[in-house]
């Protein structure tokens, strides 16, 4: 039975331009070796050390389209898979980003995976493993992935709440890569390059992180990441100056607690 | 007011204690003479001071008619506010004290004497030197600044300008100079190469031992100090530009040095003054090239040891008396002393730490290689088991890190002349320990040694648990021994207790306190129970899912049958969680902690009320292995009534800290429930601890495992602490992210039932 297919436009998702990206160790090699070798790809680490980032850079590097979900707890798995459209007084297909993604080969990237509920996250199950096949219950269809394809998921694994963790089952199928901030010459010139600061500049911020991120214990759930400290750098490329960018952009992001803004303040007034 | 009512309503005030009558009177005998008003209000200070401190109370009444003299009615709530500080931190003794003599030093604090008390801004002051010096600081008190490179001491108070601004900016500056001589590595822990002539002992710093080599060791310190505080101001001038800067404009102005002829003086001022004088305040002491070496932050704390020499001897006048300098505020002093001793502690803490890894690893050895060398020695000696020296251990010496190649090489460890390699986990300890003090100290080696053969012999002595008769509310459980990594079976009976129910003002007192703070969490706990979603594609419901429909049509229209849940409903979330609270009732929570803990199961169990999530409450504690005692507070089906209330107002601390058991009963009671969410949240002050060897690594061990069987039972475990020195062991044990540290126990109510929030939204 022939169908009608609504044609998504693949080459919206394909990354043109070389993205910026500091290896800081054997990340690229591991990722690379996994397509290679059909493997799917976890990614886990603290917000804004560049998972995103570096799967942009993968797929650039591998030549293919990227297609990102944002995991939420409203995530279906219709809306993986696809489904039916009326068009015309016509029902048409139309493929999910999953399904899309294996028909035509491309890395399909699940970002913050424990968001979705774990009904959803099952119909990953038999795309990574070494079936590599999607069931597309509706068409009657079994897509077999391609070589090109590959999945990639990532989770923040600092997240307190019980409820918000990876099914084992889920999680043993994955080759894992652990990201975490750069270290400081890299993170500095990751800060220049992105946020077209100078390198003094660019190394009093990520020292200023560097105090952040050792205050895990005292109550701050997580320390500036490297998101932030390009976006400081932007604003105070923009003419902000020092002491009210890093407010805006890189303290009070952090925390509401009293005590421990002022404490980071004081860093702050330190620093620069 | 009459002696008798008097002392009926304290009888009243302290029930369920019922305190020695002759005291009782001859302490509120002196008082009866008050107005009445004055009698009420002394009243509405027993319960504050009676459950933390009966004798306390004593004192505070007996010394009141003076204390009345001094302050007024509406100054003593704060004052005894001040006093249970005093309690809480220094104890009893320290308390009295204050009581007796510091009204006046209070009063003058009172009165405001423009000074900056440390207490007021330690809260921020302490994150803000953790996050500059990228670890656990420690704030202390001191008569003067220094730092033991584990502490930081600072004075209790500042009253260097009348701007509290500037006060707080000279803390900032004390706190950051200090770690700066940590960060430049100014307490040289190993003879430096072209130095090796002086020579020390491996437990002392090299650089106490170079400076007390010069003939007026005093001299040669100040020195030594001089040029190390330099070039701790250069480092930080690079480092915290920010902090100088204003370091610069508000203190070193007012930072005159009175015009005192010391030698050394020029070198002082240097610290204070701007780069254009530095050279010529440098040179008078310097040569040039050494200036620039100073100012351009090249120089090493070797060249400031190798010109302490230089200087010391055009310095040096034999006859003349030994002259102090005059340091500067923040530059403290050098107590090297006191770095020694600290280190000491710290070797001594990491080398137990090892002994203990290492006797896990020894035991873990085919039983034939220790074997062999068991019944080689009984042969010789006639010993039994492995005493101390049966093995003897030689750790690869070729280890000295002075290049990478060498870091990099693996440490051999050869056991009666064989050689093993270790597991990696405790290689890389090694590795930072012998990185750190440059030495592992034989002792630990045999204490290693010494660890396992005990293991070993009381794994072979060990017969079954003795089978005395057992009251019928007792359960046994078995108990992890890391050493033999092994259960040893059925070696904790835990006895169940019923709490007494306790009629008191407790709850009533709690709820009223904190009035505001339960209406919130009510208010949060309500939000949270009636997470309504929407659920999509349901047989029937409130409305028509739209998404379900287009779909269903389009997949009618495509000739797949279609479905029939095409409706929207409103749907509450099922909260299906049940939690077992397990309360820490060991004797170190007495006094604030247990009343936070009890205040914050009022709260708490409040907030539930509204969320209907099942929870046990249980208090544990009890001594050695034979009796471990579990107290009912609540059962999971009991419903929260007055019956609970009192028996959480009755929990008090007892004995010891006997983690284990109470986790594996929680975990079997836990099993049996059917719910999607199980938990167990245990509220503790500290390390699990019991009378007998249940200490350190072994019950750390044990209580982590039976941590790890509620894992495996599908039981998330939880722990709530206010140990501050908790936090090496806590990941360990709980794994990451699944404890929390509270550092003001006083905000322990507030701070319970939030996280109970997070972590089951």
């Amino acid at each position: 039975m022939s169908r009608k297919i609504i044609e998504t436009r693949l080459e919206e998702h394909l990354i043109t331009e070389k993205p910026y990206y500091l290896a800081s160790g054997k990340e690229i090699e591991i990722a690379l070796s996994a397509h290679k070798n059909g493997l799917p790809l976890l990614l886990k680490g603290p917000t804004g050390c560049g998972k995103t980032r570096f799967m942009q850079f993968l797929a650039w590097k591998l030549g293919r389209p990227l297609i990102t979900v944002s995991c939420h707890d409203d995530l279906s798995t219709s809306d993986l898979v696809g489904r039916f459209l009326i068009r015309s007084g016509e029902a048409v297909w139309a493929d999910g980003p999953l399904t899309l993604a294996v028909r035509s080969g491309a890395i399909c990237y699940l970002d913050e995976i424990v968001e979705a509920r774990k009904d959803t996250t099952v119909v990953i199950h038999p795309l990574a493993d070494d079936r590599r096949e999607l069931p597309v219950e509706k068409l009657g269809e079994l897509l077999s992935a391609p070589p090109e394809f590959m999945i990639s998921v990532s989770y923040n694994p600092g997240y307190q709440s019980v409820l918000k963790d990876l099914k084992p089952s889920t999680r043993q199928r994955f080759v894992a890569i652990s990201f975490d901030y750069p270290n400081p010459e890299m993170e500095a010139e990751i800060v220049c390059k992105e946020a077209g600061v100078d390198k003094k500049l660019a190394d009093s911020l990520v020292k200023l992180a560097g105090m952040t991120r050792s205050l895990k214990e005292s109550g701050l759930a997580e320390g500036a990441s490297t998101r932030l400290l390009i976006q400081t750098g932007q604003l105070i490329q923009d003419g902000i100056d020092v002491h009210t960018a890093c407010r805006a952009a890189l303290i009070e992001p952090l925390s509401d607690d009293p005590e421990l803004l002022a404490a980071l303040q004081e860093m702050v007034s330190s620093v620069f | 007011m009459k002696l008798a009512l008097f002392t009926e309503r304290f009888y009243d005030l302290v029930a369920p204690d019922i305190p020695n009558e002759w005291d009782v009177e001859e302490v509120l005998d002196p008082l009866i003479d008050e107005s009445d008003l004055v009698c009420e209000a002394i009243l509405g200070h027993i319960p504050v001071i009676w459950p933390v401190s009966h004798s306390l109370c004593y004192d505070f009444l007996r010394l009141l008619p003076k204390t009345l003299q001094h302050l007024s009615l509406e100054q003593i709530p704060h004052w005894i506010g001040i006093t249970l500080d005093c309690y809480e931190t220094d104890g009893l003794r320290a308390a009295q004290r204050f009581m007796q003599d510091d009204i006046e030093n209070y009063l003058k604090k009172l009165k405001g004497s423009g000074g900056l008390p440390l207490a007021s801004i330690e809260r921020k002051l302490l994150p803000y030197i953790r996050g500059v010096a990228r670890n656990e600081l420690q704030l202390k008190q001191g008569k003067t600044c220094y730092t033991d490179t584990t502490s930081i001491f600072v004075p209790e108070e500042l009253r260097f300008s009348t701007n509290n601004d500037v006060n707080f900016l000279l803390y900032k500056l004390i706190l950051t100079f200090q770690w700066g001589f940590m960060a430049c590595k100014s307490f040289i822990n190993r003879a430096p190469s072209g130095f090796s002539h002086i020579e020390c002992d491996e437990d002392t710093l090299w650089i106490r031992a170079y400076l007390a080599s010069f003939e007026e060791p005093l001299l040669a310190r100040d020195i030594f100090h001089c040029l190390e505080s330099f070039r701790v101001r250069i480092f930080l001038t690079q480092e915290l530009p920010g902090l100088m800067r204003a370091a610069e404009k508000h203190i070193f102005p007012q930072l005159l040095l009175k015009s005192q002829k010391h030698p050394l003086n020029s070198l002082q001022q240097a610290l204070i003054k701007d780069e254009a004088e530095l050279f010529t305040l440098l040179t008078s002491n310097l040569t040039d090239r050494e200036c620039e070496k100073y100012i351009s932050g090249e120089a090493s704390s070797c060249d400031s040891a190798e010109i302490t020499a230089k200087l010391f001897r055009t310095l040096f006048q034999k006859d003349v008396e030994y002259l102090p300098i005059i340091t500067l505020p923040f530059q403290g002093t050098l107590k090297l002393q006191a770095i020694e001793t600290a280190k000491k502690i710290q070797e001594q803490k990491m080398g137990e730490q090892f002994a203990d890894m290492m006797a896990s690893y020894l035991l873990t050895l085919s039983k034939k290689e220790l074997g062999e060398l068991h019944e080689q020695d009984k042969r010789d000696s006639g010993n039994q088991g492995l005493a101390e020296s049966d093995i003897s251990m030689i750790m690869d010496s070729e280890f000295s890190g002075n290049t990478e190649q060498e870091k990099d090489a693996p440490i051999l460890v050869s056991i009666n002349n064989e050689q093993l390699e270790m597991p990696v986990e405790l290689e890389e300890f090694t590795k930072s320990f012998l990185d750190e003090f440059g030495h592992l100290p034989a002792h630990f080696l045999s204490s290693a040694a010494g660890k396992a053969g005990q293991a070993m012999l009381e794994q072979e002595v060990s017969g079954p648990a003795d089978n005395s008769t057992q009251p019928k509310s007792t359960l046994s459980y078995d108990e992890w021994d890391y050493r033999r990594q092994g259960y040893r079976k059925s070696w904790c009976s835990l006895h169940f207790k019923d709490l007494p129910p306790i009629r008191t003002q407790f709850i009533q007192n709690t709820l009223a306190k904190y009035h505001g703070l339960t209406i919130r969490l009510r208010h949060q706990f309500e939000m949270m129970r009636s997470q309504e979603r929407f659920v999509k594609r349901q047989r029937e419901g409130d409305d028509i899912d739209f998404d379900a429909l287009v779909e269903s049509i389009s997949d009618s229209r495509a000739g797949i049958s279609s479905s029939d849940r095409l409706f929207i409903r409103l749907k509450r979330d099922e909260r299906d969680i049940a939690v077992v609270f397990l309360v820490d009732m060991s004797n170190s929570t007495a006094g604030w902690v247990n009343n936070a803990l009890k205040e914050s199961l009022v709260l708490m169990a409040e907030a539930m009320a509204v969320l209907g999530d099942r929870y046990a409450i249980y208090g544990f504690s009890g001594m050695r292995r034979s009796r471990c005692e579990l107290f009912h507070v609540k059962h999971l089906a009991e419903p929260y009534g007055e019956q609970v209330k009192e028996r959480i107002s009755s929990i008090v601390p007892s004995e010891y800290t006997r983690m284990g058991p109470p986790i594996r009963h929680a975990t079997e009671l836990l099993k049996d429930i059917d719910a999607k969410v199980r938990i167990i949240i245990t509220l503790t002050d500290g390390k699990p601890e019991d009378y007998d060897d249940y200490k350190g690594k072994y019950a750390i061990e044990d209580t982590r495992h039976a941590l790890l069987e509620a894992k495996t039972a599908d039981i998330h475990p939880f722990c709530i602490t206010i140990d501050h020195k908790a936090r090496e062991y806590m990941k360990h044990m709980y794994g990451p992210a699944n404890y929390i540290f509270i550092d003001n126990v006083r905000k322990l109510p507030q701070r319970i039932p939030e996280i109970y929030r997070v972590l089951t939204s």
